[in-house]
């Protein structure tokens, strides 16, 4: 049942779905009748679908990348883009072609049409999604097509997203009409959860892209293991955003064990360049260009689920080292993502996400990082938050989470005979339900932590009155029950701020337990001894960089002539 | 009997046969397995509570609960956290599994007297699971070998709680009152295990601490490459 749903999805073939879920044919047809498509749109179609055959892809890049959305301004700003039909004689009747091009009709009317896609447009994008991907794997060799990688990533980032919107909206029960209910029950097996895994795991696996990482990790040549499939750069790109693919569709079904597995190549890849803990800091290029990471949004994306899944799992220096690094590379690479395109606004979104779980991460687990990262935390808008959490304040850890954590899903809907409710929100909750345990549990830690960092020893009964201040005045006050009640969180801080980290060499999900926040301490009888972290300033990398320019300033005078 | 089984079940387990249904009572048996036999294995775990998360109609809440409590007892890792991702609101407050949260929970917090005070009051929940007393107690030590040079015998055997196998009797509160009193054979089994050592005074030396927790100082280095492009400018 779970094997053949690629196969199910055939007998739909190519536009000829069940009765159903097409029943407003007539009313198309109308609004076709008086719609004249523009003759810049025609041309352009036919210039397109000339490119794709012949496979040029830089010609096709810019045609997706420019072309398609300043046309799209221009004419489909609030319709979508012409039908199947109005555009299949245009192009030879192209099956190929009007797959991709319905991939992007779709895709058009998710992100621009108010009111968003109807049930119908929901079914029909997802049998498409099953043609393009059919004609991709069930080939006995691979096929003639070659697609910009941008355009690769969003093709299999819209496929989550498209799940993920279909889980959101089959969660809905309370504006469903019995008709759509019916439609929903009788065709369950459309954006099935199954499916969508099935489809990026058949990706992954065609194109040998986990050994090939495992090769190009370890130096070798990835060519080598990559197979008839995986060599076309078509089945590998897919196979590698698949596994983005998947490492975000585990972490929105709350999986982080399977994230962090899944994503292990990926991560093994961007922490190549990092070193122990302070050196990262100081290599300039963390994210070296590899053959696999020129698609920043991609690079983004795997940072931020790969950063949370770390969160989750009480890793905070992982996570910490995982954020630190993707946001200096955005730091760095700033001006690329300044234009407002609709993919600099995802990853301007999902930067700001991140800075917000640096700041949670950084509250629980005090660490030093990048000084420029610092610099942008210490701005208003991060250091009120950061200094709220710090005083314990749950809500707003509630609300920092809720902004920056991914949109979880249920991946099972409601049960049929469930009364109708609202069901988006519970996947939401529980998994901040989750977290919120968590720093329940800690929330005794910054103020023991603020005590301990005024000295290097401290008698356990001093630091005890000093947590009871607030209660003393309380004839109840006793010595001996504060100092049982120490204890047991000085022990707590003991065991939350020991954690595992992964270390060089091992996978994503291995690590050494270490004490990696900057404060330490030991209890010896009576007596805690406190060991703190000192960071000197640093100037020379400052200096450095100034001498550097200087020098080239100097340069460019002397050529100067007068 | 767990070792041959983890062969078959890893095969069960790879891509997208991990979502096979097909497979459940196996991994299910697997389970309880892992519980009579003092084994252990999260993936598996992990991908029975997967597959009742995409069909929630085969959900079982015995063999949730087993792993769940299985997951105690791999504490200091986070397995608990990465079980308790995979329910939802409504199973956790379901019986027994809420009591395991509690459990979980004081846990966390390393009040260890609340838990074992906890787990005595309900012998019946934990004993299924073989072995389970003396994983939290690896727990403890952990906590304690990174918290303290020297700690009190008597703090220690707290830590530690009662002993193994008591019957579990009407007469609890005479009981938790003696308990303080009893385990000394088990303090010294644990004290012995990892190499620390018995004082007089009633004191047990558990490690030089000083020699790893101390004041770091980061200090600044600039590396010899940074340099040398800055002196290769200066030529």
């Amino acid at each position: 049942m779970y094997d053949d749903n690629l196969e199910h999805s055939n007998e739909y073939g190519y536009g000829a779905p069940p009765d159903d879920v097409h029943g407003t044919e007539g009313d198309t047809d109308y609004d076709r009748s008086y719609y004249k498509m523009p003759e810049v749109v025609k041309k352009f179609l036919t210039y397109f679908r000339n490119c794709i055959n012949e496979g040029l892809v830089f010609e096709i890049q810019n045609l997706y990348e420019t072309t398609f959305p300043k046309l799209t301004d221009q004419y489909f700003e609030k319709r979508s883009w012409p039908d199947e039909a109005d555009v299949a004689h245009l192009v030879d009747n192209d099956t190929v072609f009007l797959t991709l091009y319905k991939e992007l009709y779709y895709r058009h009317i998710y992100a621009r049409i108010s009111g968003g896609p109807t049930l119908e447009q929901r079914f029909n994008s997802f049998f498409n999604y099953c043609d393009l991907f059919n004609y991709i794997l069930s080939a006995n060799q691979p096929v003639p097509l070659e697609l910009p990688d941008q355009w690769l990533w969003e093709l299999i980032d819209e496929f989550v997203y498209q799940f993920q919107s279909f889980a959101q909206y089959r969660a809905r029960l309370l504006k469903k009409t019995p008709e759509e209910m019916d439609t929903l029950n009788a065709n369950n097996k459309v954006w099935y959860v199954l499916c969508v895994l099935n489809v990026l795991h058949s990706l992954v696996d065609k194109s040998n892209i986990k050994r090939q990482l495992e090769v190009y990790a370890s130096g070798g040549d990835p060519e080598s293991v990559a197979g008839d499939f995986g060599r076309h750069s078509l089945y590998k790109m897919l196979g590698y955003f698949s596994l983005v693919g998947l490492l975000r569709l585990h972490s929105l079904l709350g999986d982080y064990y399977q994230a962090i597995k899944l994503a292990n190549a990926l991560v093994v890849l961007s922490s190549t360049a990092e070193d122990g803990e302070i050196e990262v800091l100081e290599n300039i290029e963390l994210h070296k260009k590899t053959q696999y990471s020129h698609v920043p949004a991609c690079q983004i994306s795997t940072s931020y689920y790969v950063g949370f899944a770390y969160m989750m799992m009480r890793r905070y220096s992982d996570a910490i080292r995982t954020f630190s690094s993707i946001l200096l590379y955005i730091q760095r690479t700033k001006q690329l993502f300044q234009s407002r395109t609709y993919q600099n606004d995802q990853i301007n979104k999902q930067t700001d996400q991140m800075y917000h779980l640096l700041a949670i991460c950084l509250v629980l687990h005090p660490q030093c990082i990048d000084e420029s990262i610092q610099q942008v935390l210490r701005e208003k808008n991060y250091h009120e938050k950061m200094y709220k959490m710090q005083y314990g304040d749950l809500a707003e850890f509630e609300s920092c989470f809720l902004f920056a954590c991914p949109k979880f899903l249920s991946p099972a809907p409601p049960a049929a005979n469930a009364k109708p409710d609202d069901y988006v929100k519970e996947a939401i909750q529980h998994q901040t339900q989750v977290f919120m345990d968590e720093v329940r549990q800690q929330k005794m830690l910054p103020t023991i932590r603020s005590y301990l960092k005024l000295y290097t020893t401290l008698p356990l009964s001093k630091l005890a009155t000093f947590m009871s201040q607030a209660q003393r005045q309380e004839n109840s006050w006793d010595l001996d029950k504060e100092m049982k009640a120490l204890s047991i969180h000085l022990l707590c801080f003991k065991h939350k701020m020991k954690n595992v980290v992964w270390s060089k060499g091992s996978s994503g999900l291995d690590g050494k337990f270490q004490s990696g926040s900057e404060l330490d301490f030991y209890i010896d009888l009576d007596m805690i001894h406190i060991a703190d972290t000192k960071v000197a300033h640093r100037y020379g990398d400052f200096f450095i960089r100034k001498i550097i320019k200087f020098e080239e300033l100097n340069r460019k005078l002397h050529q100067i002539k007068i | 009997m767990a070792e041959a089984m983890r062969q078959t079940v890893a095969t069960m387990l790879k891509g997208i046969e991990r979502y096979n249904p097909d497979n459940l009572p196996t991994l299910q048996r697997y389970v309880e397995t892992q519980s009579r036999e003092n084994a252990y294995d999260l993936e598996a775990n992990l991908a029975v509570l997967k597959l009742y998360q995409f069909d929630p109609q085969t959900y079982n809440v015995e063999i949730t609960s087993q792993i769940l409590l299985k997951a105690l007892t791999n504490f200091p890792h986070t397995d608990f956290v990465l079980c308790k991702c995979l329910l939802n609101e409504k199973r956790l407050m379901e019986s027994p599994v809420d009591h395991i949260m509690y459990l979980a929970d004081v846990l966390e917090r390393c009040d260890f007297e609340t838990f074992w005070n906890r787990v005595h009051s309900m012998p019946e929940l934990c004993s299924r699971i073989v072995g389970f007393h003396d994983s939290i107690r690896k727990f403890v030590c952990h906590v304690v070998g990174i918290t303290f040079q020297t700690v009190e015998k008597s703090v220690l055997a707290q830590l530690l709680g009662g002993v193994d196998g008591k019957p579990f009797i009407a007469l609890r509160v005479v009981l938790a009152k003696l308990r303080a009193l009893v385990p000394h054979a088990t303090v010294r089994h644990w004290v012995n295990k990892y190499g620390w050592r018995e004082e007089s005074n009633n004191l047990v030396f558990i490690a030089n601490q000083d020699e790893n927790i101390k004041t770091k100082n980061i200090t600044e280095k600039i590396d010899f490459e940074s340099s040398a492009a800055i002196m290769a400018a200066l030529r």
